[in-house]
């Protein structure tokens, strides 16, 4: 074996590892035994704090915790994160005194400081829209709705760690609250939310890499909490008795997020993915070998045919049996099969709601498709859409996407911002993904509007539907995979090779 | 919990004095409730308990061996019965009955309220009995023994035991939700045991993050909570449903508290509720301004231990027993809303 080949063999290995050994990439979260020790950076609002706040009790709890904390005030020089694991902010700091000081840090931050979100970039920064403060002076009746969270996202770290699960549950001890949200970019992920709406995070992270609501890029882990600055101890949570009866268990968890979304920013992140087509190559040479792949298409379908053979082509090269199914064909062919993909040449009429509950990995390269796959709610042009179709689109044609979730293998190791993904402006499809689905590329200049994303196995998707298996879109319109570029195609197999992961 | 808890008793002597000079200002850091009256006891014993009739025309006093009736005024009422050892707990059962619990030999005395005249006694094998609580509710009545930390469920009737369970630690006061579920405090533990009152098994223990031996204990029982009193100097109140200490408060601290709740425990225009903690220095008043809220309302300092705490609602008065070491003859201070006698 030459020194050229161990090499991708073992950076294909690295990738495999990370592709199908970690779900989402995302590492487990480290035990806190794992964590002790660690020095925590904790601004607080010092001597010009409101009162009466929480601080002193978030300091001595996460003493207990077994972490090192060091309390300044907002006056701090960001020089002061240095040799810490973590920045933790309250909201008592003045978010103007704060400004970005610490928005480049490369050290995760767990915040519950509101206004400072934008500064952070975890938000916009429009008061009211991108974020805001419930309080019960100021909006007494939304400050008893805030003791209500959702569970918006049940797959992510800090989910699985608090099982939490699609229903409400107690944020906050039963009384009026004060309580933040914010709306993160679609690189950030909506672990819990308010009234209703995942564009009101009670809690919510960016990855490392992630793209940030403003454009920029996480440097560290980020996460929002709906903290206010007295209520700490106020955390729901539930001993003795009633901690044997599981609805009060999973009902108060206030305090179990808070601890799930520390020990999740104080937790090693994925290792970053590398662009290295070759590399991706050979894990997914390893990875579909013996695999059965159907391919569900238009057989002999106009302008695409020439597309989904060479796309069929492609596969059967990475290893894959493929069996290539017309769109009509019965949904039973899909028995014994490792991964569906169903072409952007299929009729989705025509389809008629097939393959939606088949426990096996499914990819759509059609988007319209989004609504009966459950990826995305029903309204057409607003859940999901598509640019550049002619008569079918107000959008322009478009051949670059945005990457947001660099820091996932579905990435590609393509780095944040613009990416060619086809040589020439042409049909792309979107979709707008309930909170669990990891966004991976979202069109240019439309945060709202996401083409390449998956949800995990176990993931709630559109009406409550449980995802089977892994699912994932990614826009090939009908004959683009024969445009696409090498950035484009390495999305493509990276698509691929997560679908074929647990 | 309705029958106000007691500890044990001594002989109320003869004469009762209202001091009606002198009365120490209702001087205490922001506790709105004066003094309103003083009733020195002429015999020297501890007063371990004090209870009320349902109509407040009478307060049992147990003082050493013997109970004594007494007028809300504090005039004896020719009332009184000498047991055959000292009188550790008071309750009164949904019959009416006056059951007292005698340390040693440990017994149970069934008295009338009318004459306290024994009706029956039935003997005790389940160490020295230190409390007795009677649920109104539930018609369930509960006895504890510190000495080997048990609690016993006995027949309202005849005394006879229904169920036990034993308490690793120390045990203080008890309150009941009148749903079946029996709280007491443990001291060594700094945690409030929960017991299944209809299978006397313990459910479960609701950790009480710093507070430092719990002794004082009471229930609202409408809001679900509990007022938990600790002896370093903190009130915690609990949601009894979740388990979850939800408020904070300063306390005068010491060992043994006693403590109760009432709705409007001064009148119908006082408070809206009120847990008060008496120990060994101060009497603390926490006030319900609603279920949600809550906050410390002072304290009045106290000359000697409290050694038993009966809250009156319906006449808007919290009696204190104290015990004083100068003379060994204890005090009663009667706390209330209205005026003071020396004024």
């Amino acid at each position: 074996m030459t020194r050229g080949a161990r090499v991708v063999r073992l950076l294909a290995a690295g990738v495999l590892g990370v592709l199908i050994g970690l779900p989402q990439a995302q590492a487990a979260l480290a035990p806190w035994s794992a964590l002790a020790g660690k020095t925590v950076l904790f601004v607080t609002g010092g001597i010009r704090a409101p009162q009466p706040n929480d601080d002193a009790r978030v300091a001595r709890y996460l003493r207990k915790l077994g972490l090192r904390v060091r309390t300044v005030d907002a006056r701090v020089s960001p020089s002061a994160a240095h040799g810490a694991a973590l920045i933790v902010i309250s909201s008592t700091a003045n978010a103007r005194v704060l400004g970005n000081k610490f928005a480049a840090a490369p050290i995760p931050i767990f915040t519950w400081n509101t206004f400072d979100y934008p500064n952070l970039g975890m938000t916009g920064a429009t008061l009211h829209r991108d974020f805001d403060v419930i309080d019960p002076v100021q909006h007494y009746a939304d400050s008893f709705a805030v003791l209500y969270g959702f569970g918006a996202n049940i797959t992510s770290e800090i989910s699985r760690a608090v099982g939490l699960r699609p229903r409400l549950f107690g944020t906050l001890y039963l009384e009026p609250q004060t309580a933040g949200w914010g709306d993160p970019g679609p690189g950030g992920t909506v672990v819990t939310d308010f009234f209703g709406s995942r564009h009101y995070a009670g809690v919510f992270t960016y990855e490392r890499e992630a793209t940030l609501a403003d454009g920029r890029t996480a440097p560290a882990r980020r996460v929002g909490f709906y903290l206010g600055s007295d209520n700490f101890h106020l955390l729901t949570a539930v001993y003795g008795p009633a901690a044997q009866d599981p609805n009060l268990r999973r009902w108060a968890i206030g305090l179990k997020l808070f601890d799930a979304a520390l020990r999740w920013a104080l937790s090693p992140p994925p290792p970053e993915p590398i662009y290295d087509p070759r590399a991706l190559d050979a894990a997914l040479l390893k990875a579909a070998r013996g695999k059965r792949l159907l391919y569900v298409e238009r057989v002999n379908g106009g302008e695409g045919r020439h597309s989904d053979a060479h796309i069929v082509a492609h596969l059967r090269r990475l290893g894959f049996t493929v069996t290539v199914a017309d769109q009509t064909a019965p949904q039973r062919i899909a028995r014994g099969m490792d991964l569906i993909i169903i072409s952007g040449t299929c009729s989705k009429w025509k389809l008629a709601n097939k393959y939606i509950d088949v426990p096996v990995p499914l990819i759509s390269l059609e988007g319209l498709l989004s609504d009966s796959l459950h990826f995305s709610g029903r309204k057409r042009y607003v859940d999901y859409g598509e640019h550049g179709e002619l008569l079918e689109s107000e959008d322009p044609p478009e051949n670059y996407l945005d990457i947001v979730g660099a820091w996932s293998p579905m990435a590609a190791g393509l780095k944040p911002g613009l990416v060619k993904f086809t040589d020439h402006p042409g049909v792309l499809k979107w979709a707008w993904p309930l909170p669990d689905a990891t966004v991976i590329a979202t069109l240019p200049n439309e945060p709202r509007e996401d083409a390449i994303f998956g949800y995990p196995k176990g993931a709630r998707m559109a009406g409550g539907f449980i995802a089977p298996a892994r699912r994932a879109l990614l826009p090939l319109d009908n004959p683009s995979y024969d445009q696409m570029t090498a950035q484009g195609k390495a999305l493509f197999d990276a698509v691929v090779l997560w679908a074929l992961g647990r | 919990m309705h029958a106000t808890s007691v500890r044990p008793l001594g002989v109320l002597a003869a004469g009762i004095l209202l001091l009606t000079i002198g009365l120490p200002a209702a001087a205490g850091t922001g506790f709105p409730y004066r003094l309103m009256r003083r009733i020195a006891l002429p015999a020297t014993g501890v007063v371990h308990a004090l209870l009320f009739d349902p109509q407040t025309r009478v307060i049992y006093v147990a003082q050493g061996h013997r109970i004594e009736g007494y007028s809300p005024a504090g005039k004896p009422l020719a009332l009184h019965r000498r047991l055959g050892g000292t009188v550790s707990a008071l309750a009164r059962t949904q019959s009416g009955q006056i059951v007292a619990a005698v340390r040693a030999p440990a017994q149970l005395v069934f008295l009338s309220p009318r004459t306290l005249a024994v009706e029956h006694q039935r003997s005790l094998d389940s160490g020295r009995p230190a409390a007795l609580l009677y649920d109104r509710t539930a018609r369930m009545l509960f006895l504890e023994s510190r000495s080997n930390g048990s609690i016993v469920r006995l027949d309202p009737l005849s005394g006879r035991p229904l169920g036990r369970v034993r308490i690793l630690g120390a045990l203080g006061q008890m309150a009941g939700n009148g749903r079946g579920t029996l709280y007491v405090t443990n001291t060594a533990r700094n945690a409030l045991e929960v017991i299944d009152a209809r299978t006397m098994r313990r459910a479960g223990s609701i950790p009480l993050s710093r507070c430092h031996a719990p002794s004082g204990l009471a229930m609202d029982r409408v809001g679900r909570r509990l007022f938990v009193g600790c002896a370093n100097g903190r009130a915690l109140i609990v949601d009894a449903d979740l388990g979850f200490t939800f408020v904070r408060l300063p306390l005068p601290g010491g060992p043994r508290l006693h403590a109760a709740f009432a709705f409007h425990p001064f009148g119908a225009h006082g408070w809206k509720g009120g847990a008060f903690f008496a120990g060994a220095k101060a009497v603390a008043g926490i006030q319900m301004q609603a279920f949600i809220r809550y906050r410390n309302h002072g304290q009045l300092p106290l000359p000697a231990r409290c050694s038993a705490l009966a809250l009156a609602a319906p006449v808007g008065e919290l009696w204190l027993a104290l015990a004083s070491a100068a003379t060994g003859r204890p005090v009663i201070w009667v706390l209330g809303a209205g005026r003071s006698e020396a004024q």
